[in-house]
């Protein structure tokens, strides 16, 4: 263990590598919508491993139910690996503004691996599609899919990603490792070709939170399609059952994972694991098969839609249990503490984006999902009702008057 | 304490850093570039098919989204945090500089990012599933959405070359750091070439057309909109030179490579000669040829583009205040940031740095080559290759047999002066010149495989050192005891 001198050196040093500029607004703000949106992205992940995980179980089964929905779930997959981009985008953003130090130098000491993270996902993607137009125009959804490889390839792909990032989220964990990892047997190491930290437990925790997620995805879906004319009870009430399993084993698997994870940490994690937030997160993992039990009984129409949202909330608090952890090791253990940082405010930036992501994000994706979801229940073409067209045209004229107060705004700074 | 904001340094030996970040960053801009492009023309494309009541329309539409989404908005959404990565890694201060200034305005772009990817589903799959109206304004979202992506990535851009407003030094305040005339005219003239690279690309979907009726009027809608978008953007981009700081120009003149005008004029005449060429005999448009087209546009056109802009910010990385080696090297009074140049003056850069190891922050005899190649790898590897390949590689720069006393008044004259005006100034302590010196000199003579076995020789002799000091030591200890 480390002395104290010891400590406030890496403190010194963590400090020291702040960014000069300051953050335009309260840091405790960029950490709770980082939370939020690392909680919309890893279920988004989650779906897009689970629905992959069931497109190839699906194409090597024999079952006609099986390969049904191994299509299905295809077409969600490569929908999620594009929402969990984009969605993770915005944690990438909030990380680096609040624990720059961290986020950078667990980078730079893994560098290739950064590169590699970006050509490895882009063939990951790649390869889903190849599988994707060289089976999508079966006409039969029940007959055995070619180049099953490819699909195997993009998960596995995925995983490797998945690995790099959760090893880059380890190193900012031990900033006390970060001189030795620098200098290898005595010589610099400036290739960054290592991952130098990674923990079994917290990765396959966060991997197996697919299995629950997934199951709750398979729930909804019966739950969306089943309104349909054409709908075929049978299969999607099959799947539904497969989910509810899913779910209850899915979340067992998850919360010994996360014991595991607990009972791992690094030193510097003093007692976190029996802390109020280390309990929570375990708690709520298992809470989620519980609540399968007891609310997805026989028909469950509008417990059927909750299964995603009680994902949700899960995720989020499993997101706030891994920011406490961080919280805990860098400010506990090592002082340094993300909320002093130097507040250079901007009420016009920060305003800015508010006004964007409630008005304008919420009134354009309000209609979006709307012509989605009715046009997803629909047999042949969907013609809005009058309301709904309303709906687009109100975030028309906001995404028009927004653009203009981009430009108002640009030319009389500019014209000062 | 006397330490300062960097970081470790990753050198990559075969293209070096700087590259590995220009790759990515000019295949990000002809898949984002093409995207909005496409949007926008998605937009009119839709709006005419409701208009006309025209299905081929939206089958073109719904055929170039197709083939937007597999390529570039997979690797157009993975290249863009892509860039974060890239310029995290090679250039941490730089993006840290920009993210700590403009994170609102990234978050802003998020939002119409997410509406983008979640339009551009749409878009594909919901045509002839939805009425054509509806397919409209999904299609009009979507474009003004995309549009809202690239106005407001500009202003950031723009503050990489020079703050928008003078008064940002003095002031801070993001509009001033993000409006000024760079920003406007670079916005005009991205605005103009993303439409050439929408045609340009659009060529691969048109030339799968089949019926030579429709083949030939979307060949020439396409080829009016790149032929009319390239002479625009030409125009602008010569507006754009006048935007940009007097010494962006000087390093424009003196350091761009000698294929950058003749390959930007030869660029600019073989677009618009392919656009008339598939104009009048839409039939020549085959998917090779304008899947060619595209390369051409990328290597060629955008490659000494996005190097080009690259090299003319020189010395500095962002805001006229980041140098290229990460050094934060002018005060910014309205952002209560200071120079760190004084510190380094004080204490030397070795032990400014925090991630000097203990053995380095002393110059030695026995130290001396490991603790010149530190200094060589901070401060001068962003922009110089210490090793064969690379960017711009160090041993280019010195003549062969150059001696000790002339590399050491060529480091302390001109790079801890800051003489050279697209280089920053790198304040050395003189034990650490003689370093930096010695270092330059093996790497000049021998390379890395040289530099490799001296820093082999130098940890041999410290070990041989203490050991001998630790003997000596017990030897006293001994001595003092009987």
């Amino acid at each position: 263990m480390m002395d104290a001198s010891q400590v406030a050196q890496v403190t010194e040093m963590m400090y020291a590598l702040r960014n000069p500029a300051g953050v335009p607004t309260f840091p405790i703000i960029f950490m709770g919508l980082g939370v939020l949106t690392f909680a919309l992205h890893i279920l988004f992940v989650q779906i897009m491993l689970g629905t992959s995980a069931i497109t190839i179980f699906g194409s090597f089964s024999q079952s006609p139910y099986w390969r049904r929905l191994a299509a299905a779930m295809l077409e969600i997959a490569k929908v999620s690996v594009s929402v969990a981009i984009v969605v993770g985008v915005a944690p990438l953003l909030f990380v680096q503004v609040v624990y720059d130090p961290h986020w950078y130098t667990s980078n730079v000491l893994s560098a290739d691996w950064v590169i590699g993270f970006i050509i490895i996902l882009i063939f990951a993607y790649w390869a889903m599609y190849f599988y994707y137009f060289t089976n999508g125009k079966n006409k039969d959804k029940t007959a055995q899919p070619k180049a099953r490889w490819s699909m195997m390839l993009s998960l596995a792909l995925m995983l490797v990603v998945g690995f790099i990032m959760h090893s880059l989220t380890s190193q900012m964990l031990h900033p006390e490792l970060w001189k030795e990892w620098y200098l290898q047997n005595g010589v610099l190491d400036y290739s960054g070709s290592q991952l130098h930290a990674y923990n079994p437990w917290r990765f396959a925790f966060f991997i197996s939170m697919a299995i629950p997620v997934t199951g709750a995805m398979l729930v909804t879906y019966r739950r969306f399609k089943m309104v349909r004319e054409d709908a075929d009870m049978g299969y999607l009430n099959w799947a539904a059952d497969l989910g509810k399993t899913w779910i209850k084993v899915g979340s067992v698997i998850a919360t010994v994972l996360y014991l595991a994870w607990m009972m791992t940490l690094p030193e510097t994690a003093g007692s976190f694991a029996t802390s109020f937030w280390g309990i929570i997160g375990g708690v709520m993992v298992l809470f989620f098969a519980i609540w399968a039990q007891v609310r997805l009984q026989g028909e469950a129409k509008f417990c059927s839609y909750m299964a995603l949202p009680v994902a949700l909330v899960i995720g989020l608090i499993v997101a706030t249990s891994r920011e406490m952890l961080r919280y805990s090791i860098l400010n506990d253990f090592f002082h340094y503490d993300f909320m002093d940082y130097k507040i250079v405010m901007d009420w016009y930036s920060t305003g800015l984006f508010f006004l964007t992501f409630a008005i304008v994000g919420g009134s354009t994706l309000a209609y979006y999902l709307t012509i989605a979801w009715k046009a997803g229940q629909t047999v042949g073409v969907y013609t809005p009702s009058p309301a709904v067209n309303r709906m687009g045209t109100i975030a028309l004229w906001i995404m028009i008057l927004w653009v203009i107060q981009f430009f108002v705004a640009g030319i009389w700074t500019w014209v000062q | 304490m006397d330490l300062i904001s960097l970081y470790p340094t990753w050198y990559e030996p075969t293209v070096g850093s700087g590259w590995v970040v220009a790759l990515i960053a000019t295949f990000h801009v002809l898949a984002s570039h093409t995207s909005v492009g496409a949007a926008l023309l998605f937009a009119y494309l839709s709006h005419k098919a409701y208009r006309e009541d025209r299905d081929d329309l939206l089958d073109f539409v719904k055929k170039y989204g197709l083939f937007l989404m597999v390529f570039t908005y997979v690797a157009g959404s993975i290249t863009g945090p892509g860039i974060w990565y890239s310029t995290t890694v090679a250039s941490p201060n730089g993006i840290g500089a920009l993210i700590h200034s403009f994170v609102w305005k990234w978050a802003t772009e998020w939002v119409f990012f997410v509406i983008e990817v979640v339009g551009v589903y749409m878009i594909v799959y919901l045509v002839g599933k939805v009425d054509k109206r509806t397919h409209m304004k999904i299609s009009v979202l979507f474009g003004i959405a995309s549009f809202a992506t690239m106005i407001i990535i500009i202003g950031i851009l723009s503050f990489m070359m020079v703050p928008g407003k003078e008064q940002w030094f003095q002031e801070g305040g993001y509009l001033n750091g993000f409006y000024g005339t760079n920003t406007f005219i670079q916005m005009g003239m991205r605005v103009a070439f993303m439409f050439t690279m929408t045609a340009v690309v659009g060529g691969i979907v048109v030339a799968s057309i089949k019926d030579a009726a429709f083949k030939k009027e979307m060949a020439r809608k396409l080829g009016w909109l790149g032929i009319i978008a390239t002479l625009v953007g030409a125009g602008l981009f010569q507006l754009y030179l006048t935007s940009v700081p007097s010494q962006a120009l000087l390093v424009m003149e003196n350091r761009l490579p000698d294929y950058f005008g003749p390959s930007i004029i030869a660029v600019l005449a073989g677009t618009l000669a392919y656009f008339i060429i598939t104009m009048l005999r839409p039939q020549t448009l085959v998917q090779g040829f304008a899947g060619g087209m595209a390369v051409v546009i990328l290597v060629a056109g955008l490659w000494p583009e996005e190097t080009a802009r690259e090299s003319m910010r020189k010395p500095w990385v962002a805001g006229q205040y980041v140098y290229s080696n990460q050094v934060i090297g002018r005060d910014v009074p309205g952002m209560d940031v200071k120079s760190q140049l004084p510190i380094i003056e004080k204490v030397g850069i070795l032990q400014a740095h925090p991630f000097t190891p203990e053995h380095l922050k002393t110059v030695t005899d026995n130290n001396k080559i490991q603790a010149g190649e530190f200094i060589a790898m901070t401060y001068c590897s962003n922009c110089h290759s210490p090793s064969q390949t690379g960017i711009r590689p160090l041993h280019r720069y010195f003549p062969e047999g150059i001696t000790q006393a002339r590399m050491e008044s060529y480091v302390r004259g001109v790079l801890t002066t800051g003489n050279i005006a697209y280089m920053p100034k790198m304040p050395m302590i003189e034990s650490e010149v003689k370093a930096l010196s010695a270092y330059l000199m093996l790497n000049n003579s021998g390379g890395d495989a040289a530099v490799q076995v001296a820093i082999k020789e130098e940890l041999k002799a410290a070990d041989h050192a203490l050991a001998m000091q630790k003997a000596q030591d017990k030897v006293a200890l001994t001595q003092e005891a009987q």
